[in-house]
């Protein structure tokens, strides 16, 4: 094994033999080694958050990143390959641009309370734009019904940096623990609660293109109609079964309805959970 | 009970039917570790083996399941070097079985050799001349590579990727997987072969003895092609099992059709090449050692009948199924010439040891019997126990079928009637009233 170890010798057979097997163990390991090292690289420049999502992203299935130009109807089938972040898309300006922009004056989507002068993101928050330029950050509606009632939010200090798909705070519930993603990228300046309406007042990056991957106007009922089969889909396979669409609305408090379901799995899901 | 271990979105059978489907599997694996406690404590005298008929049942077993388990660096040399895409459905499952397979086959292996203790000497103390060699330490750094490519599978599980650092760590090691799967082809490529390598150097017995083409006998590229066609078609298998006992699908029906044509393509050229040696061997390899081939085939037990199975009804017909694209559109037919491939591989890697014992090859000798005692059986029901645990464990704990997902929501498969009982479905093999009674059970601990 070594030239030192009995039974050695130095001969073509010994050295070539060893030589091969010492390189693919050396190889091996520093692969090993070099995965290892980028993670810590990774925390240290702070992009374990955006790797995460990216992970999360890949598990999901292709029927929960369906394209946003899908939900409108600018294409015919389209699943989002960006993490549901359309400013690195480089289709998204070349669809928005054939869009014919009709703004939704309605609040009342679904039977969920939606106004129309927030944004949304697909993970189940909205953002709003205050007079100051600063960017109020909640938890939409369809997001808050499926939570139920008991539920706390563990929120990132003031002074935190939060970036699109990262982690902007902690929903709590019996012995769960959902992420729910950042909206925006930005910095809180102030912490909210449920009885502000909001969450989290931050101050964004850049103001011009902060907003353009969130969903806006008519881009909405799609999108909520959408989220109604994904619910469904969820439901069926976190212990519920087949449920089916009556056209009514989702009841404020319909988890103590079906109490052997998995809710970790559908809520986990709903907020975008591998 | 065991909820928030499994993967969110998918549906996995109530925590009392698992305990069921794990019993009888637990129990095999408990008399296995029994058998090679005294294999190894007392001694291979437990064993039918001697100095005679020295290879049995394990090498038997070490062969085929190597070869059977040679899915995994297929695979992994298709999807990560040739970027073949659609085999991201069946690669996790490809290295759980990989794992599994070659796991066993260094555990009995070790037991075979039966000095445990005395192990490490083949590598500190190696002879770089034996093909055996050459195995040991291929299929020890392909283990700790199967090691590494299942530790991504593990940290998937819902409950560890809650940990930022792990599901970061899981990211870089996948993102570094075509250094692994180029690894792992080049040590496949030599244990593969060098398990073949072994009969150019048993110049006493001219049944399995083959010359060389360079430094390596033709058995060397014949090995490594064999398995290479055999374990696209054991996945394929093995896939087809877990849908059957899980009755859900879990890969879309493209994959199933992809594997059979890789396995096809590979057969075809096997079967050829094998044909090729075997008219070499009977006209000039056994004559020059003096023996007429078919005084091998002499014996009743062993006929002509054996060669024709190998060839042509586990080689040439399946093969020829394989290639043909609307057979493959046939499920049942695909999965008919998966399985003859499968059991081409088993009675060759048979034939080659075995059979191989057997012969009698001096005028002195005697066609030899062997039957391999309780002991040697119980070792093989232990490889094939803690496989089905494995990837029973793994297949419940995480996802070894990324498609599974999509394919539960697109088939809609779960109905009303199948969570009557709360959430869990009866397994194909367990009777109804056993799972009314264990759900009343565990309603009632709950």
């Amino acid at each position: 094994m070594l030239p030192w170890v009995y039974e050695f010798h130095w001969t073509a057979f010994h050295i070539t033999f060893l030589l091969i097997f010492f390189t693919v163990f050396v190889v091996v390991v520093s692969t090993v080694i070099l995965a290892m090292r980028r993670t810590q690289q990774a925390e240290k420049d702070n992009t374990m958050e955006s790797i995460q999502w990216h992970s999360d992203f890949d598990d999901l299935s292709p029927a929960f990143k369906v394209c946003r130009h899908e939900l409108n109807g600018d294409v015919k089938h389209r699943v989002c390959d960006h993490g549901f972040d359309c400013r690195s898309c480089t289709v998204h300006p070349l669809l928005v641009s054939k869009q014919q922009k009709h703004p939704l004056l309605q609040f009342e989507v679904y039977g969920f309370t939606m106004p129309p002068y927030r944004m949304y993101h697909r993970g189940h928050t909205w953002v709003q734009e205050e007079n100051d330029g600063t960017y109020k950050i909640g938890i939409d509606d369809f997001g808050t019904r499926i939570l139920g009632r008991a539920y706390s939010v563990e929120l990132p200090p003031v002074g935190t940096r939060l970036s699109v798909n990262g982690k902007g705070m902690l929903v709590k519930k019996s012995n769960m623990n959902i992420r729910i993603l950042s909206p925006i990228d930005g910095e809180v300046i102030e912490q909210g609660d449920s009885e502000k309406g909001w969450y989290l007042k931050v101050k964004a990056d850049d103001s011009k293109k902060v907003t353009a991957h969130l969903l806006k106007g008519e881009e909405i009922p799609n999108w909520i109609l959408r989220e109604l089969e994904r619910l469904q889909i969820s439901f069926a396979t976190c212990g519920v079964g087949a449920t089916l669409a009556d056209g009514g609305e989702l009841a404020p408090d319909f988890h103590r309805h079906y109490p052997k379901a998995d809710w970790d799995g559908v809520i986990g899901q709903m907020f975008l959970e591998a | 009970m065991d909820k928030i271990l499994i993967p969110r979105g998918l549906q996995r059978t109530s925590f009392g039917n698992f305990l069921m489907w794990i019993l009888p599997w637990t129990a095999m694996l408990a008399v296995g570790v029994y058998a090679i406690y005294l294999c190894l404590a007392e001694g291979l005298f437990h064993t039918n083996m001697d100095n005679r008929f020295a290879f049995g049942i394990w090498i038997f077993l070490d062969l085929t399941v190597i070869a059977l388990g040679a899915g995994a660096f297929f695979t992994g040399f298709l999807l990560y070097i040739l970027r073949r895409k659609e085999l991201k459905a069946v690669i996790n499952s490809a290295v759980v079985i990989g794992l599994i397979c070659y796991s066993g086959a260094v555990l009995v292996l070790a037991v075979d050799v039966g000095q445990p203790m005395r192990a490490w000497f083949t590598f500190w103390h190696p002879n770089v001349h034996s093909m055996l060699t050459e195995v040991t330490f291929c299929l020890t750094c392909y283990l700790i590579v199967l090691l590494i490519e299942y530790i991504p599978i593990v940290l998937k599980n819902r409950q560890l990727r809650q940990i930022p650092k792990f599901l970061v760590f899981e990211f870089q090691l996948h993102k570094l997987m075509p250094v692994f799967a180029g690894i792992g082809t080049f040590l496949s490529f030599f244990h593969q072969g060098s398990l073949g390598g072994l009969f150019g150097v048993l110049r006493g017995r001219p049944f399995a003895f083959r010359e060389e083409l360079g430094i390596w006998p033709s058995t060397f590229f014949l090995f490594v092609i064999s398995a290479a066609a055999a374990g696209p078609s054991f996945i394929m298998l093995t896939t087809w099992l877990v849908e059957k006992i899980t009755r859900k699908q879990l890969v879309k029906p493209e994959v199933y059709k992809f594997l059979g044509k890789v396995s096809g393509t590979m057969l075809i050229a096997y079967v050829l090449l094998k044909s090729i040696d075997t008219l070499f061997w009977i006209n000039s390899t056994s004559p020059g050692n003096g023996f007429p081939a078919f005084e091998f085939y002499a014996t009743q037990s062993f006929g002509t009948w054996i060669l024709f199975t190998e060839i042509v009804f586990f080689g040439l017909l399946p093969a020829l199924v394989l290639l043909n694209s609307r057979l493959r559109e046939n499920r049942k037919i695909l999965l008919g010439a998966g399985f003859l491939v499968c059991s081409g591989i088993m009675l060759n890697r048979f034939v080659m040891t075995i059979q191989t014992l057997a012969l009698p090859t001096l005028p002195f000798d005697d066609f030899l019997t062997y039957s391999p005692s309780w002991e040697e059986v119980a070792t093989f029901l232990f490889v094939v126990a803690y496989g089905m645990l494995l990837y029973s464990l793994t297949y419940r704990y995480s996802v070894i079928f990324p498609q599974e997902r999509e394919l539960s929501q697109m088939n809609g498969e779960l109905s009303q009637q199948e969570f009557a009982d709360g959430g869990s479905r009866r397994p194909f093999w367990q009777p109804k009233f056993v799972t009314d009674l264990l759900n009343k059970f565990v309603s009632t601990k709950l």
